[in-house]
């Protein structure tokens, strides 16, 4: 805290956040519990969890065997049996190895049974690139759960709104899944006291522009920002949306600031191929502010290749600041 | 330089014609207007008449069939040196003729005086005149943003014709605002120097027995019967010309009215006692309130997607073909009349705008079309005349009709016969010539 402004906002990490969520949760609800694999007195393996266990106990915090598909089975099983789990992957490429139970189970058994049942489940996907964990540890895998309908997908990019959005999950009566981007955990931000609810498939405009609309996911929302501000030392006034949700997205947000600006350029850290971008603009394409583009849509999304472990070539393979400036500046000037 | 003769393409099936006959010698002048050759096609026989005046040379043998847009034989002024013909401008190799030409030789070996002194000029500056040949073959749509189109739309500018700052041309929104902003500024609706006169009149040669009279629509001309007139010839055939088209004067029209009237003169002038009575579009709603006001005159009656019997209309087509200056800014709004877009070839489309190269013309042309269809809506109502006349009706119509809707046709009353083509656009009498051809002989 800042003592020398009385109005000084409160602030924690990303990670202390999520911490802090889940403390409220289980503080008030006994039938909120997690699981996970090294989160009990390890603290998890990116300490998100951090001393909870010594709080709430190992039959509330649960270290879970080296196996995603049987920790998420189980997860899956509580839910559905009365219970509020939020299961962490210790990094969200695992998530490959769970796919039955949450493709097929936790997405499906409420409509597989008319309805009886849901599935209150909150799974944690820490995920991105730029810790040099390499090609199996650093993907960006949330467009493989946005095409699950059943499921909710969650890409907060503030310590306000991953609190926010965590508890919203709670409340949440069918499956929501988080995806945490890694280098975000130490990000510090303001986070409001207490408890309270960031709405899922609501965008936010983190910056006003009338050029060109910004639609970005996750840590490209900051290199977002980072290039506005740039931007706007050349007269290019850029809008930044933080799209938050993938699944169900917010349509109405960006279409209102595509119809706007008539410029759109899309920015994420997903394999651009197939990506969260290719269904912003499919979507842009599809609606009524088609006739208000003014140039043509453009991503910036990650390479078409496997994230390298060399740093160097790591940050080459996603979109960095540079780029966003550069491919605005493209769309706006005109040259593409 | 010499004015070129082309092939006209009179009939929507015809790639070539043949030169029956030249009416002008080699080496011999000719005034704007004259007949000058005749052609024969598969469906019919026409007079072309010279399209400048200037003394004939280089022209293709009789019996020679030529391909439709290519050029039969070039006119030259009093003292220019023909020395051989002139190089077309533009790919000729991607033109349709390419396989049919009138070899070079033939035609040095026609012409009567061959000077060998060089004097290239003319050659020259036909190149230097040439549109972008690629622009021009290529046939593709123009580049503008979605946002460029709706602000065009919403604001009624054709974007055609306009020049986009953006990449490859691109049009974007902020060019369509500044056209609108010298649009604003700019002296308002189009004027024309009118003229007075009688309409023109042709006729056909030959036909017995009560005469067809055929009115064309708007933007077009006699011409446009050619494709059904070889099925009517057995009666005599009988073209009026509108005002501000073809060769009839320029009139100032201020009210349909006043174009009912003046046709009424023209087709009184004629003195007939009773004709059959034609025509399509515009025309078809001239020829019904002639036949309204006249019904002891008209025996029958054939309207071909006539106007007159609903409010809408294809106003941008309208105002785009009457706006358009070059045949890249025509040739989209021409495909309009027709279904299968086939049948406007790029050459057709040179041709049509050559007809329309006057901008006198096009200027009385868009202030009739401003009087008639103020808005893009029909400002003329003719379905209580259609009620109210008694002689034999039928009414023609193509169901891809995307200038008038055929729906209208389902306001005659039951007494009329109705003819609905499938596939077919605003343009029966072309698109569907043997069938319209029939249905109107089996009314003579």
């Amino acid at each position: 805290m800042n003592a020398h402004t009385p109005t000084a906002l409160r602030e924690l990490s990303y990670a202390e956040a999520i911490r802090e969520a889940m403390d409220l949760a289980m503080a008030a609800d006994d039938r909120v519990i997690l699981m996970g694999e090294d989160i009990g007195v390890y603290g998890g393996a990116f300490q998100v969890t951090g001393d909870l266990v010594h709080k709430y106990g190992t039959d509330r915090v649960m270290d879970t065997p080296i196996s995603e598909l049987g920790g998420a089975g189980v997860a899956v099983g509580a839910a559905l049996t009365g219970l509020r789990p939020i299961f962490e992957f210790q990094f969200s490429d695992f998530a490959a190895l769970a796919m039955e139970q949450i493709v097929n189970q936790a997405a499906k058994v409420r409509y597989m049974l008319g309805g009886a049942v849901s599935v209150p489940l909150v799974m944690r996907f820490p995920s991105g690139s730029g810790t040099g964990a390499a090609a199996q540890h650093s993907q960006s895998l949330e467009a493989w759960l946005g095409h699950v309908p059943g499921l909710k997908v969650v890409q907060p990019s503030t310590p306000e709104d991953v609190k926010g959005m965590l508890l919203a999950a709670l409340e949440d009566p069918d499956p929501v899944m988080i995806f945490e981007h890694k280098i975000l955990y130490k990000m510090k931000g303001h986070v409001p006291e207490g408890y309270y609810t960031t709405p899922i498939g609501k965008a936010a405009i983190r910056r006003a522009g009338k050029d060109v609309s910004i639609v970005a996911t996750s840590i490209m929302v900051h290199k977002a920002l980072a290039a506005a501000e740039q931007l706007a030392g050349e007269g290019i006034d850029a809008e930044v949306i933080d799209l938050r949700t993938v699944r169900p997205m917010d349509h109405e947000t960006v279409l209102a600031s595509v119809r706007k600006t008539g410029r759109l350029v899309c920015v994420y850290e997903g394999v651009k191929t197939l990506g969260v971008g290719a269904e912003i603009s499919a979507m842009v394409a599809e609606s009524d502010a088609f006739d208000f583009l003014d140039a043509p849509i453009v991503r910036l999304g990650g390479a078409e290749c496997p994230v390298p472990y060399n740093p160097e070539l790591e940050k080459a393979v996603v979109p960095q600041t540079p780029d966003i400036v550069e491919a605005v500046k493209n769309v706006v000037k005109g040259r593409i | 330089m010499p004015i070129e003769v082309i092939m006209p393409k009179v009939d929507m099936d015809m790639t070539s014609g043949k030169i029956a006959v030249w009416h002008v010698a080699e080496g011999e002048a000719v005034a704007k207007g004259d007949p000058l050759f005749d052609i024969e096609t598969a469906k019919a026989a026409m007079e072309i008449e010279a399209p400048g005046d200037g003394v004939l040379h280089f022209a293709a043998p009789e019996g020679s069939e030529i391909a439709i847009g290519q050029p039969v034989a070039w006119l030259y002024a009093a003292g220019e040196k023909p020395v051989e013909p002139p190089q077309r401008p533009g790919g000729v190799g991607t033109s349709p003729a390419a396989d049919q030409p009138v070899g070079p030789d033939d035609r040095q070996s026609a012409a009567p005086d061959p000077v060998p002194a060089a004097d290239p000029e003319p050659a020259h500056e036909a190149g230097a005149l040439a549109d972008d040949p690629a622009a021009a073959e290529t046939g593709e749509g123009f580049r503008a943003t979605p946002r460029a189109r709706s602000l065009a739309r919403e604001s009624g500018l054709d974007l055609r014709g306009l020049s986009g700052t953006g990449p490859r041309g691109r049009i974007q929104g902020e060019d369509v605002r500044s056209a609108l902003q010298t649009t604003r500024t700019a002296p308002a609706p189009a004027r024309f120097a009118a003229e007075t006169g009688p309409l023109a009149v042709t006729r056909s040669k030959g036909g017995t027995g009560t005469p067809v009279v055929l009115i064309h629509g708007f933007a077009s001309d006699a011409m446009s019967w050619a494709p059904i007139e070889g099925a009517l010839k057995q009666r005599p055939l009988i073209r009026i010309d509108l005002p501000g088209h073809g060769k009839s004067p320029k009139l100032r029209i201020p009210s349909f009215r006043d174009l009912v009237k003046v046709l009424r003169e023209a087709f009184d002038a004629l003195s007939l006692e009773t004709a059959h009575l034609v025509g399509h579009s515009l025309g078809g709603a001239l020829a019904l309130a002639l036949a309204d006001t006249r019904p002891k005159s008209v025996s029958t009656l054939t309207l071909i997607a006539p106007a007159g019997l609903g409010a809408e209309v294809n106003g941008a087509a309208l105002l785009g073909i009457g706006n358009a200056t070059r045949p890249e800014s025509l040739g989209p709004w021409l495909r309009t009349l027709v279904a299968d877009e086939r049948l406007v070839t790029d050459s057709y489309v040179r041709l049509a705008m050559a007809a329309r190269s006057d901008p006198n013309l096009r200027a009385a042309q868009l202030a009739m079309a401003d009087m008639l269809f103020p808005d893009g809506v029909q400002a003329i109502d003719l379905r209580a005349a259609l009620e109210r006349v008694e002689m034999p009706t039928r009414v023609i119509w193509g169901r891809q009709d995307a200038i008038i809707p055929w729906r209208h046709a389902l306001r005659a009353p039951g007494r009329v016969g109705l003819h609905l083509f499938d596939g077919i656009g605003h343009m029966p009498q072309m698109e569907a010539s043997d069938e319209v051809g029939k249905i109107i002989r089996s009314n003579l």
